[in-house]
């Protein structure tokens, strides 16, 4: 079986897009990712706004990334989503105890208390996309993202579901990728896994690895 | 590769040891009570599964006070080579109590990063270590990733360490989310109002068939196979129609390879919630049509550990297949009528050469099913 990376969408502070289809926008709304509302998905997210910044950046960048992938009409799927982040949840659990304390050690936050979950703001795009495969966040002390594709290829050769998105999500910026067995996706191939994980190993940042696979894009001449 | 367990322990808020914990369950005794660490007046419940003897801003976290009682009474030594992988929801999340209410210590200390490499020290697995964290499924997605690396021949040693514990902030929220019981939780019961936090931590020791008989190590099971998967609905319910769980079980029983008439019991997620425990057993008479399935939770007994239930439910499993027992649901008096003839208040006899299959369910719809054997 050969793994292949078949879309990747992107965020950082100034821009977004998708890698396959050589897509790059500008921030219209103002600076940052917050100014996409949700505008990158298939239907209204009723409670966007509620979303804590690291809910938004990994809704988005799955967006982005399904998008790339061929998969916008909205339909549960048996699609994976493990995900890593620099930030972590601190920034929640810090906000979620200081409202608490705020109020009197007496009244306590449910929809603040969500958001403190490493895992929750996958669980948010899952929700928003239908993914219905394995979901977890995991980190080495690196917070980098090669474990995360090796856990992705080892998934779908165990077939434990039909594809795999991984990725992290920060405060500024977000990477996914969709990955599944080469050829059965809905786009052409952007590279193999080991091409993949040799350019995630070679730059640390986001901005670099976004560099990389779009030079492999514009390598391979897609339309 | 098989992966199989060669060595595991937990502390539970029956005590220390897996001894200990399994006295507890198949006593029916509940281990669940008052919650003096901090004030609960102003919650919807007052009780838990509080490990005794654990000081509250005290001389580290209380998991981490845990933990160096698991790992200072380690009668197996870890090898140095072992992966570890650590699974927890919110780790020493009381240093960050801490730094908010008396501006002591570093907020970042609270982060799991921080504790991965506590536990290291503590347990001595060098071999590369990563964080897991699946709300309530945390400890048994990172057991089937334990046995996937052993099964693709990618490690031969895996530590699995799980931990969480009851701290203001944990019990604050719960109790945001309207989820707990004023009494101790009735897992299957008609009168069930809820979920009992709990705290635990565990580990256990993966290795491959072969290493294992290299090393003379003892097998305590196998894990056979698993199956995780998400309901893609709601961040804090269950699915009404479980199809989550559901998939979870198909993909579990097709990893092992194994039918539905080999499977001798469930251990349920069972946390004591209205919707949780009939969300399982739809999915369970879905699944297992025709005979019911001998079927118990334990979290009447400890209460819901959250990122370690996994792990502590597993590793009493694997003990229940060797006496060939399955132990009671603590704290059931009545079965809820979707129960009925799957839960027991009593012992009951499993046959052997039976699997046991074990499910657990979290927040963002996680699920997760394992099959040991």
């Amino acid at each position: 079986m050969t793994i292949s990376v078949q879309g990747i969408g992107w965020l950082t502070k100034d821009a977004y897009g998708c890698i396959v289809r050589k897509e790059r926008s500008i921030y219209d709304g103002g600076p940052g990712p917050d100014s996409l509302r949700d505008q990158l998905f298939p239907r209204p997210v009723k409670n966007f706004g509620r979303f804590d910044r690291l809910s938004r950046m990994a809704c988005s960048g799955v967006a982005l990334a399904l998008r790339d992938a061929g998969f916008e009409d909205p339909q549960k799927r048996d699609i994976g989503l493990i995900g890593t982040s620099r930030e972590g949840s601190l920034r929640t659990d810090l906000d979620y105890f200081r409202d608490y304390i705020k109020g009197g050690r007496t009244l306590s936050r449910g929809n603040l208390f969500i958001y403190t979950l490493p895992s929750s703001p996958l669980g948010e795009a899952a929700i928003q996309f239908g993914l219905l495969g394995p979901l977890f966040y995991v980190a080495d002390r690196g917070h980098s993202l090669a474990p995360l594709l090796d856990l992705a290829a080892e998934m779908i050769e165990n077939r434990e579901a039909s594809f795999m998105i991984a990725g992290t999500a920060g405060e500024e910026e977000a990477l996914f990728l969709v990955m599944g067995t080469e050829g059965t996706g809905r786009t052409d191939d952007l590279c193999s896994f080991p091409v993949a994980q040799a350019i995630v190993q070679s730059a640390p940042e986001v901005t670099g690895i976004i560099q990389k696979f779009s030079f492999v894009s514009s390598r391979k001449g897609f339309a | 590769m098989k992966p199989v367990i060669v060595a595991h322990d937990m502390v539970t808020s029956y005590g220390l040891g897996v001894d200990t914990c399994w006295r507890g369950v198949t006593d029916n005794r509940t281990a669940i009570g008052q919650v003096t660490r901090f004030r609960t007046e102003a919650f919807q419940s007052g009780c838990a599964g509080i490990v005794q003897g654990l000081q509250y801003n005290g001389d580290g976290s209380l998991v981490l006070q845990m933990l160096r009682m698991l790992f200072r009474d380690a009668g197996t030594a870890i090898p140095a080579d072992a992966r570890l992988l650590l699974a927890s929801t919110k780790g020493e999340i009381d240093l960050l109590e801490r730094f908010v209410l008396e501006g002591r210590g570093d907020p970042e200390d609270s982060t799991l990063d921080r504790l991965l490499t506590k536990v290291e020290d503590l347990c001595g697995a060098r071999g590369g270590g990563m964080v897991m964290s699946a709300a309530c499924t945390s400890s048994s997605a990172a057991a089937a990733r334990a046995a996937s690396l052993i099964k693709n021949g990618r490690a031969d040693a895996v530590l699995v360490v799980a931990c969480d514990s009851v701290t203001e902030f944990i019990f604050s929220g719960f109790s945001s989310l309207m989820a707990l019981d004023r009494a101790p939780a009735r897992p299957f019961d008609r009168s069930r109002a809820g979920l009992s936090v709990g705290e635990a931590a565990a580990y256990a020791l993966v290795m491959s068939e072969e290493r294992a008989r290299r090393e003379g190590m003892p097998v305590l099971g196998e894990i056979a196979g698993w199956g995780l998967s998400d309901d893609a609905n709601h961040m804090t319910g269950p699915s009404r129609e479980s199809e989550g769980l559901i998939l979870a079980l198909k993909k579990a029983l097709a990893s092992a390879g194994v039918g539905r008439e080999q499977i001798g019991f469930i251990s349920a997620h069972g946390t004591g919630t209205v919707y949780n425990d009939a969300m399982e057993m739809r999915a369970f008479r879905e699944v297992f049509p025709g005979a019911a399935v001998p079927a118990y939770s334990i979290k009447g007994g400890i209460g819901h550990t959250m990122g370690a239930a996994g792990l502590v439910e597993m590793i009493m499993a694997l003990r229940a297949l060797r006496e060939g027992i399955v132990p009671p649901t603590v704290n059931l008096t009545t079965p809820d009528d979707d129960a009925a003839g799957w839960v027991s208040d009593r012992l009951r006899p499993v046959s052997t050469g039976m699997h046991a299959l074990v499910t657990n369910a979290g927040f963002s719809g996680i699920n997760s099913a394992i099959v040991l054997a």
